[in-house]
């Protein structure tokens, strides 16, 4: 009884947010080029990180490490105190099923309806025959509902995902990880395909994100106003290195030019 | 001003090429041997034949004609629906990046030879097992789909957006699961369509398939030339004309539906 209410707790805290701890992580791909140098750093469990660096700095290979799209080549990783560096098949499944995953594409199956892009963030979560054959349950509906409402566009459930603009396909893939429970939410460059006001809308989802539902969320961007306005930490990433780490407060644009290794520019700025 | 040409790239090779194709196709010509008197008479033969067939032709055995006719069409079904619930799975495993880089490569050439072998031949080689029967029929025109839908199967899953496919993997998918909820959404429209468009083939491979005795409107037409009865075989190709195209019009417009997605006044609100 004791147990399976611990179980029962442990499901509806979707808010256990997941600490990340990176030790001497290295990622070389296989044509030998190498994106993460020895990388070490904690992330504590409902941080709000933004990462930045210019597109090659690594940071895409950075958070496809944190959920095992791209495997490490050395070092020890742990999210949630789960070793991932290590995980492979199921296990590593289960973990990603954790994780909720935003890109800068979207990703979204087009052809099919806002609620099945939705319901894709149940999938780890549920017996596979349901999955295939498509037949979902009410409770993983009901998420997925939820989940859409949490972003504002519950209305457009039934609609097929391609006749979305593209600030309201970002928030059904936000809808899709929110949808997974997860104790860790990872996005890519969330933004650099939407326009500005879009933009600042689909930061203030994530940040919400953080702020109500407590989760931990690591955003890659390579935009200085927004990694300013809605992390509280900042991380640096230059040639696969961590050059900077601290509070966003203390993030001048000094620092920014060192991260960057050049002067600030008008395309490093959303609003101009 | 006068402006000085650039120097005219060689151009022996292309020259050389010429002459040889112009070479082998005089040789090929002639090789070839044809009785080129009875040519002369050709124009004036088809004119017979066509009126013997056409000037009168014998509705009386319309009925076996439209039940053989049917049986033909069960059998280019029953082959559709074999061929695609073996290719699907096949072609899923020959496409980049789900099956083992060997089983793929090995698929892969299944269907490139499968298709190089007629329906006919498939079905002479089926025959010595199954008999004359429509299943021998149904069973060549499946085989031989595998060959046709399991290379446009892989073609199209190559084709497909690697986003969503990123997106399942990311949320913890299974490979069965990518391949249900990242590549089926975008492949299914065009599997949808290649099914159909195979039973269109089918239809037609049907009808020849029966010049070897399987059974169906091929077969009738083959005996009723043997018997040279001439207004049947006419009334036979006009109804084997009508269906073929009929079918071929429903399925081309369901196709075109599929593809090209529902008609604009249906997705205003």
């Amino acid at each position: 009884m004791t147990q399976h209410t611990a179980e029962v707790g442990a499901v509806a805290s979707a808010s256990a947010p997941w600490a990340i701890r990176m030790r001497d992580v290295s990622v070389r791909y296989p044509n030998g080029v190498v994106a993460l140098k020895s990388i070490s750093m904690d992330i504590e469990p409902g941080e709000m990180v933004s990462v930045v660096g210019l597109s090659g700095s690594g940071k895409s290979s950075l958070i496809r490490a944190i959920n095992g799209l791209v495997p490490i080549t050395s070092g020890q990783l742990t999210v949630g105190g789960h070793n991932l560096g290590e995980a492979k098949g199921r296990e590593l499944r289960r973990l990603r099923g954790e994780i909720g995953m935003i890109f800068q594409g979207f990703n979204l199956a087009g052809r099919t309806s806002v609620l099945n892009n939705v319901l894709v963030g149940r999938l780890a979560h549920t017996p596979t025959w349901r999955t295939l054959l498509g037949v979902h349950t009410a409770a993983d509906k009901q998420i997925a509902f939820d989940a859409l409402e949490r972003v504002g566009i519950l209305a457009k459930a039934w609609d097929r995902a391609s006749s979305l603009s593209g600030g309201q396909q970002q928030r059904v893939a936000i809808a899709r990880a929110l949808s997974q429970e997860p104790h860790l939410v990872l996005a890519d460059e969330p933004v650099a395909s939407l326009d500005p006001p879009t933009a600042h809308a689909v930061m203030r989802d994530l940040r919400r994100i953080n702020t109500e539902l407590g989760i931990t969320v690591l955003t890659n961007l390579h935009l200085v106003d927004l990694a300013r306005e809605y992390g509280t930490r900042l991380i640096g990433l230059r040639a696969g290195e961590v050059v900077y780490d601290g509070s966003v407060d203390d993030a001048s644009d000094a620092v920014f030019e060192e991260i960057y290794g050049r002067s600030i520019r008008a395309e490093d700025v959303l609003d101009r | 001003m006068s402006a000085i040409a650039p120097p005219r790239p060689s151009r022996t090779r292309s020259r050389v090429v010429a002459s040889i194709v112009c070479v082998i196709v005089v040789v090929a010509f002639w090789s070839v041997d044809i009785n080129w008197a009875r040519l002369g008479n050709l124009p004036s033969e088809i004119v017979r034949y066509l009126w013997l067939m056409f000037s009168a032709p014998d509705w009386s055995k319309l009925g076996e004609a439209l039940y053989q006719t049917w049986r033909s069409v069960e059998m280019a079904w029953v082959g559709t629906v074999f061929g695609i619930i073996v290719a699907t799975p096949l072609s899923f495993l020959a496409a980049k990046g789900f099956g083992p880089p060997p089983v793929q490569a090995a698929l892969r050439g299944v269907f490139a030879v499968i298709r190089a072998v007629p329906e006919i031949i498939i079905a002479i080689i089926i025959l010595s097992v199954t008999g004359l029967t429509p299943l021998t029929g149904a069973l060549a025109l499946a085989v031989g789909g595998i060959g046709t839908l399991g290379k446009w199967g892989f073609e199209s899953i190559d084709g497909v957006p690697r986003g969503p496919i990123e997106a399942v993997r990311a949320a913890g998918g299974s490979t069965s699961q990518v391949l249900r909820w990242g590549v089926w959404p975008s492949a299914s429209p065009e599997f949808l369509s290649f099914w159909l468009y195979r039973f269109e083939i089918n239809v037609r491979a049907s009808a020849v398939l029966g010049l070897i005795g399987v059974g169906g409107i091929g077969d009738m037409l083959t005996s009723y030339t043997q018997y040279r009865q001439w207004g049947v075989v006419g009334m036979l190709l006009i109804v084997v004309v009508v269906v073929t195209i009929a079918l071929d019009a429903i399925s081309g417009a369901i196709r075109r539906r599929i593809t090209e997605g529902a008609p604009v006044h249906d997705l205003e609100r």
